[in-house]
């Protein structure tokens, strides 16, 4: 885990927001670190180093956005990736009218920034990595959509972030009102893995009296060592008995300090959506299933809850 | 008196000053449930009812002001000062993971009520509400 702490440059958050609010790339907000390995900034704000809750209050909790973004007309940006290939800001005003109307799509082809495949014991469903939606599923109904998918830990995703896409995402059901909602992903130089995302929500009908918030998630799992330039990672071996093949993680980066640790990959399941069946990805029924009907699955575990069924042929 | 509360997974009540859900559904049943009795209840809670039933009292004290039978709903007060006084916990279960940095004190297991109900029903914006009512020994 990242001991640090690291300040955000404000002025490149509102340039952020602008650049996205005129449909301009905003590119991946970065930060510096300093000799001290603590990442900095030349003024701003201060980030405290994760210290075991999942997010920080931010700026008193109140959100950069100016009087002037705050408008009834929806939309949904989402910046072009960097040089290196990783998100920038997504920004919306979520409403109804940009909440899903279908079950949530493939999102296994797409491979963000640091992304590996790799389990450890202790993580609920023991993948360390999710593909994590900057803004979630349930406010804007992305599927494979590069620009809003970023590596996260597990504890990112689900102790981190949905609890917040939650709240707005029932505001916005029992209210009918917008929530304008920005989610950035804050890197440290070139690193590929961000260090968490800067979540900021005001609804607008009401101005910011039912949804108002800014904070940070923290990208970290307890008791998983990260290396944040590429993603690689060590822990508690995964022990279970499931049927993949093994593997290592690597690092080429000087910047881990850690050893890494072999531990167990697994290819994605994919799910039939018509048939309800999971097949591993090399079974041929998914090389005849119709694309509009693969669902990618992380774990078998996740397939039988979503209530698949496994493969009698491929036998998953 | 009787006590209703709002909570989720985690017994947050609420975050950054303000509730981590609602439902008309859910109000609708609270009216229902405190008809013939008064329902107490402070000014955050009173824009919850732009149409205030008429047994609905508001005040700042309503949890020490509040008389024997009575219902109040609570949804940014501690619960432990005035705990002997309460017969009957309305637990409302969001059934949901929110953010919160305000949680009910009140834990009912260990206050030592008892789990005299349950009930789910669903909301307008939410699948399923639990309500547990648990009362003092």
């Amino acid at each position: 885990m990242r001991g640090k702490s690291f300040v955000l440059r404000l002025t490149a958050v509102f340039a952020a927001a602008v650049l996205a609010l005129s449909g301009s790339p905003a590119g991946a907000l970065t930060v510096k670190a300093d000799p001290n390995t603590t990442i900095t900034t030349s003024a701003g704000l201060q980030i405290p180093a994760y210290s075991g809750s999942p997010f920080v209050a931010v700026n008193g909790n109140v959100p950069f956005f100016t009087k002037g973004e705050l408008t009834t007309k929806s939309f949904e940006v989402y910046s072009d990736l960097d040089s290196l290939g990783r998100c920038g800001t997504a920004y919306a005003n979520v409403c109804t009218d940009t909440m899903p109307t279908q079950p949530r799509g493939d999102i296994g082809p797409v491979k963000p920034t640091g992304w590996h495949t790799v389990k450890y014991n202790g993580i609920d469903g023991n993948y360390l990595y999710n593909r994590c939606h900057l803004i979630g599923f349930q406010l804007t109904g992305e599927n494979a959509n590069e620009k809003n998918l970023i590596t996260g830990t597990r504890y990112l995703n689900v102790t981190g972030m949905v609890p917040f896409e939650n709240m707005v995402a029932d505001y916005v059901k029992e209210t009918g009102n917008h929530v304008l909602y920005r989610v950035t992903p804050i890197f440290t130089g070139n690193d590929l893995l961000a260090d968490g995302v800067l979540m900021e929500a005001e609804s607008v009908e009401d101005a910011g009296a039912g949804i108002l918030f800014c904070v940070f998630c923290y990208n970290v799992q307890p008791g998983i060592t990260i290396n944040y330039a590429d993603g690689s990672s060590s822990g508690p071996a995964f022990t279970g008995s499931d049927k993949s093949t093994t593997a290592s993680t690597t690092s080429s980066s000087s910047k881990s300090k850690t050893e890494t640790t072999t531990t167990t990959t697994e290819a994605t399941y994919i799910g039939n959506r018509n048939t309800k069946k999971f097949h591993r990805p090399d079974c041929p029924s998914v090389k005849s299933m119709s694309s509009k009907n693969k669902v990618s699955l992380s774990s078998r575990k996740e397939a039988i809850a979503d209530g698949y069924t496994p493969c009698k042929r491929c036998n998953p | 008196m009787n006590v209703i509360c709002f909570v989720d997974n985690r017994y947050g009540m609420r975050f950054n000053g303000r509730r981590l859900s609602r439902d008309r559904v859910l109000l609708q049943r609270v009216v229902e449930l405190s008809q013939g009795s008064a329902l107490w209840t402070d000014s955050f809670s009173r824009i919850l009812f732009p149409d205030p039933p008429e047994n609905l009292v508001v005040s700042e004290n309503f949890l020490e002001e509040a008389p024997e039978g009575a219902f109040c709903l609570d949804e940014d007060r501690p619960l432990l000062p005035v705990a002997e006084r309460i017969a009957c916990l309305y637990l409302y279960c969001w059934n949901r993971d929110y953010p919160s940095d305000e949680k009910l004190d009140l834990i009912p297991q260990e206050q030592g009520m008892e789990l005299v109900r349950t009930e789910d029903f669903p909301g307008y914006s939410h699948e399923k509400i639990t309500l547990e009512v648990w009362q003092a020994r």
